[in-house]
């Protein structure tokens, strides 16, 4: 078996050996993530729905399809549309301090079978599986959202206690709310995101961050655009003018 | 591809390959459409090029301290509760993967596209453990399902038609589907969708992996990459080491670029990134994850001559614009990475010896470099991998003599202008209207499908000596 | 700058064994723009089938004559982007060997200039006449166009002739398959890429495909000779100094 040492010291002997590099340097990465993070949200804040507008043409070239609502609790009214248009009836939510807010009387008041989220981890792998198995079932999946990129029409959703991965990804219909407050413009600003979230004091997360720019698809059969493949068919992002948290 | 396939020499496969009407088909218009979206992609963006100039320097940068990178890669997955191993050559990176399948107690692989684990024949390895593997990539399943290979990097199944497809799921899935695209990737989503809900094992390649944080990133179109990651118990993930990125603020630019090339896409559907095995508080994910670095030829690159081809991102837009794989597909090339990149990892990862004939599988064109995101000079790394096989003496023996005689034509003028003599003789029987046809030996290669032009009653030189006479009088 | 008085002609093994009337044609379009004309003699190759072969030390020890050839030449015009990329681009790393070879190789490089390069870019010329009239269409071949960067200035000329409709050629830069040794390595593969520039030369319904290579003319040419094609292929100084025949 190679070790960690001889795999290094293989590479090292062959490093020693190259001749006549360039030059080159990695990108230059931000001194202090979270102070930046901060910063760049400051300075989008004013032009949010410049911003918006953008987010929603590019999600909506990528095939997303793009709601508006004026408050959180217009959202359970939305679903049930969609729900009953697609003869749906099982949705499954990310737990209500993962969402903002808790939907799910709402939602069963219009009839809905609704899967809320444990909030926090459960005991062992059978009660995994039963959990992951129930969501598998339901037909919409019901997640906030952590970023949402108006260069790609991209939304960014992380992983943690209530918001399992598989809600966005196992339902056939994914429903992604969000509002202002997670609008960037560009992957070059995501990047310093990244980096506030990755940075030692940031507060804990999920092993998982997911990019999602439109419905899951291929072209693997004569090149036909195909939407459902392995994940949702459809996927909406439903912005709310007014701040999700207060 | 077989040990019995690659036995037929290069040229007699791309033959039958050019031979195949409906690949012929298939490969104009793919190769075509990814072309077109590729330039609409970048059209409408202008820092684009910049951003390829600096990933381009990104990539050097790394390999430059690929030790430190590494180093801190390996910290980082371990802090998370992750493993990292390392596989100097394919028996070790299999063997790797199969003991971490007997200790998960695994019946089922699932697996997200990885052309690392086609590099080392990983599918044929589990099967004979007793693993079932299962390629999740619609494209990938299709081809694991017809016993093939993938003839695209990214579209592995682009020369198969709906029709082929339909029957393949009626012959291995007893499933009677009409020969609609949509319909057939109904079914494969329900029958992968069971075997993702109880595969044991996930096995993912990665697309990029970032030092610092001991993050892998996978990126895909359907959703596979996301499903292997988070629903079996145990993740394997299999990465050349050229695949480590040192932030993520160099992430994100590869990113910016990656979809674009590939498909056209600004990003593709999912960029998924996976740090370690599941966290406190969370609800899924898998309780192991392992990471196996592997090797296979390419540190022995790291101050070779093959050392920028290390840059690779795999986006396959080498492989649209190369003229050469228009004409003949993946398959003739007859290893794992097909195209121009492919030819300069096959012999990285096998040997110069490797590709004695697919190295002048070129016209050196340079579509490929121009459309590489990170500019990589396949055509520069060719001439010199044929230099290396003329100077190890590897060329063909007929081949190294007419070239040894053409170098001594062209270094002695009085030995060119008598060629041109000879030449112009020995051409008469074949010459009609001042063209030729019909030749014979290696020259008939020339005039089996095109005409020759007759060597000139007069040379210019000739003529310009004529020419200057009547200018002295 | 001012227009350069006195240039020297590089044939290039192509353009002397089977295109004789390009270089006839170049020296009449030069004399006519007042430029006096050398060739020297004793020219025979560039050196690039061996070189592209992975010869690289008879490529050098061509390259090392055509050195010698063209020491006191004040400007080299080459009829072919590919040689004069492998004497710009190929020859000051093949002439290495020692320090006063490579500044040799480098002066020659920095001299040397594609034909269509060195009438806009050098004499500045913009206003020609053409030997041909009627719909063109014209081919890039790969050396000029990313090996010299260079696309616009055979356009320039082109766009530029009095009775000359230019189309552009759909895929105008992707190859043409010839490829020097490539051509006859994998002939089929060859004349498949052949097949798909044909038939795009063909659909523009232009009479004459036009380019700045003679390896791409012999491929252009012998695939449209063999079809039965009545377009014809030409080398741009055919069109700009031809004779009128």
């Amino acid at each position: 078996m190679t070790t960690q040492a001889d795999f290094l010291a293989r590479i090292r002997t062959e490093m020693r050996k190259t001749r006549g590099l360039f030059a080159a340097a990695t990108a230059p990465r931000p001194a202090a993530p979270r102070a930046e993070a901060e910063a760049i949200r400051r300075e989008l804040a004013p032009r949010w729905p410049e911003t918006l507008e953008r987010f929603r043409r590019e999600f909506e070239r990528v095939g997303g399809v793009f709601h508006r609502v004026a408050a959180l609790g217009d959202v359970p009214h939305l679903v049930a549309g969609l729900a009953r248009e697609r003869e749906a009836r099982r949705v499954v939510a990310w737990h209500a301090a993962a969402l903002g807010a808790d939907l799910a009387a709402a939602l069963t008041a219009r009839g809905l079978d609704v899967l809320a989220m444990p909030a926090g981890e459960l005991g062992d792998e059978a009660e995994r599986r039963a959990l992951r198995a129930r969501i598998a079932e339901a037909e919409l999946g019901l997640t906030g959202v952590d970023l949402a990129v108006a260069e790609t029409g991209t939304l960014v959703v992380r992983s943690g206690a209530g918001r399992p991965r598989s809600t966005s990804l196992l339902p056939s219909y994914h429903v992604a709310v969000f509002d202002r407050s997670v609008l960037v413009e560009s992957l070059r600003q995501v990047g310093v995101l990244l980096e506030a979230w990755h940075a030692p004091d940031a507060p804990p997360a999920g092993a998982v961050t997911s990019f999602i720019t439109g419905p899951s698809r291929t072209a693997d059969i004569e090149l036909t655009l195909t939407r459902g493949v392995h994940g949702p068919k459809e996927v909406h992002a439903v912005f709310v003018n007014a701040d999700i948290r207060g | 591809m077989s040990e019995g396939e690659l036995a037929t020499p290069f040229r007699e496969r791309a033959g039958r390959a050019m031979r195949d009407t409906f690949l012929q088909e298939a490969l104009g218009i793919a190769t075509t459409k990814f072309i077109g979206l590729r330039r609409e992609a970048f059209a409408d963006f202008p820092e684009g090029d910049a951003l390829r100039d600096r990933a381009r320097a990104i990539k050097e940068a790394m390999l430059q301290r690929l030790d430190e990178h590494l180093e801190r890669l390996a910290a980082s997955v371990e802090r998370l509760g992750g493993r990292v191993h390392y596989a100097t050559t394919p028996e070790e990176a299999r063997a790797i993967v199969l003991d971490i399948a007997r200790r998960a107690g695994a019946r089922t692989a699932v697996k997200s596209k990885s052309m690392a684990s086609e590099e080392i024949l990983l599918n044929e390895a589990l099967e004979a453990a007793g693993v079932t593997p299962v390629e999740t990539d619609l494209g990938e399943y299709i081809i694991q399902l017809a016993h093939e290979r993938p003839s695209h990097i990214i579209a592995p199944a682009i020369h198969k038609t709906k029709g082929q497809v339909a029957e393949l799921f009626a012959r291995e899935l007893k499933r009677r589907v009409a020969a609609d695209p949509e319909a057939l990737t109904q079914v494969a989503r329900a029958e992968l969708r069971e075997k993702f809900l109880k595969a044991d094992l996930g096995i993912t390649g990665a697309n990029f992996a970032v030092a610092e944080t001991g993050t892998v990133v996978l990126v895909t179109n359907e959703g596979n990459g996301r499903m292997v990651t988070s629903l079996p118990r145990v993740h394997v993930a299999i990465m050349g080491v050229e695949k480590v990125v040192p932030s993520m603020t160099d992430l994100m630019i590869f990113l910016a670029i990656l979809a674009r090339s590939a498909t056209g896409q600004k990003l593709s559907v999912y960029t998924t990134l996976v740090q370690g095995p599941r966290r406190a508080g969370e609800l899924e994910g898998p309780d192991e994850f392992h990471l196996v670095l592997l090797d296979n030829g390419r540190i022995g690159e790291l101050a070779g001559p093959l050392r920028e081809a290390l840059y690779c991102l795999r986006c396959g837009a080498c492989l649209n614009v190369c003229p050469v794989y228009r004409q003949i597909g993946g398959h003739a090339y007859g290893h794992t990475y097909p195209g121009p990149i492919g030819i300069l990892l096959t012999a990285m990862l096998s040997g110069p010896a490797a590709v004695r004939d697919l190295a002048h599988a070129s016209s050196l064109c340079g579509a490929c470099v121009d459309a590489c995101p990170v500019r990589i000079d396949i055509p520069r790394m060719l001439l010199g991998l044929r230099r290396e096989l003329d100077e190890r003496r590897l060329a063909p023996w007929g081949e190294r003599i007419a070239f040894g005689l053409l170098a001594r034509l062209l270094a002695r003028p009085r030995l060119y202008r008598l060629a041109a003599r000879v030449g112009r003789l020995l051409q008469r029987p074949f010459a009609r209207d001042g063209a030729v046809r019909g030749l014979p030996l290696a020259l008939g290669n020339w005039t089996q499908r095109r005409d020759l032009p007759v060597i000139a009653p007069r040379t210019f030189q000739e003529r310009w000596a004529a020419l200057r006479r009547e200018d002295r009088r | 700058m001012s227009a350069p008085r006195r240039v020297s002609l590089m044939i290039t093994c192509l353009g002397d064994l089977f295109f004789p009337e390009v270089g006839m044609s170049m020296v009449r379009l030069l004399r006519r723009l007042g430029v006096a004309v050398e060739c020297p003699s004793g020219q025979t190759c560039c050196g690039m089938p061996l070189f592209n072969s992975g010869y690289h030390r008879e490529a050098a020890a061509v390259a090392a004559r055509t050195l010698d050839l063209f020491r006191d030449a004040e400007h080299v015009i080459v009829p072919s982007g590919s040689c004069a990329y492998m004497v710009k681009h190929e020859y000051p790393g093949l002439l290495a060997a020692t320090p006063a070879a490579r500044r040799a190789a480098e002066s020659l490089a920095a001299r040397t200039w594609e034909l269509s390069q060195f009438l806009v870019r050098v004499l500045g010329v913009r206003e020609l006449t053409s030997a041909v009239k009627g719909r063109v269409t014209y081919h890039d071949s790969c050396h000029l166009l990313r090996g010299l960067g260079e696309s616009e200035a055979p356009r320039t000329l082109l766009q530029a002739l009095p009775g000359v409709e230019l189309v552009e050629l759909p895929g105008a830069d992707e190859c043409c398959g010839f490829g020097g040794s490539f051509a006859v390595r994998l002939p089929e593969v060859s004349a498949g890429i052949l097949d798909r520039k044909l038939a795009n030369v063909e659909a523009t319904g232009a009479g004459c495909v036009v380019a700045c290579d003679a390896g791409c003319l012999m491929q252009l040419g012998g695939g449209l000779r063999r079809r039965g094609s009545r377009v014809r292929p030409l080398h741009l100084a055919e069109l700009l100094g031809g004779d009128g025949t």
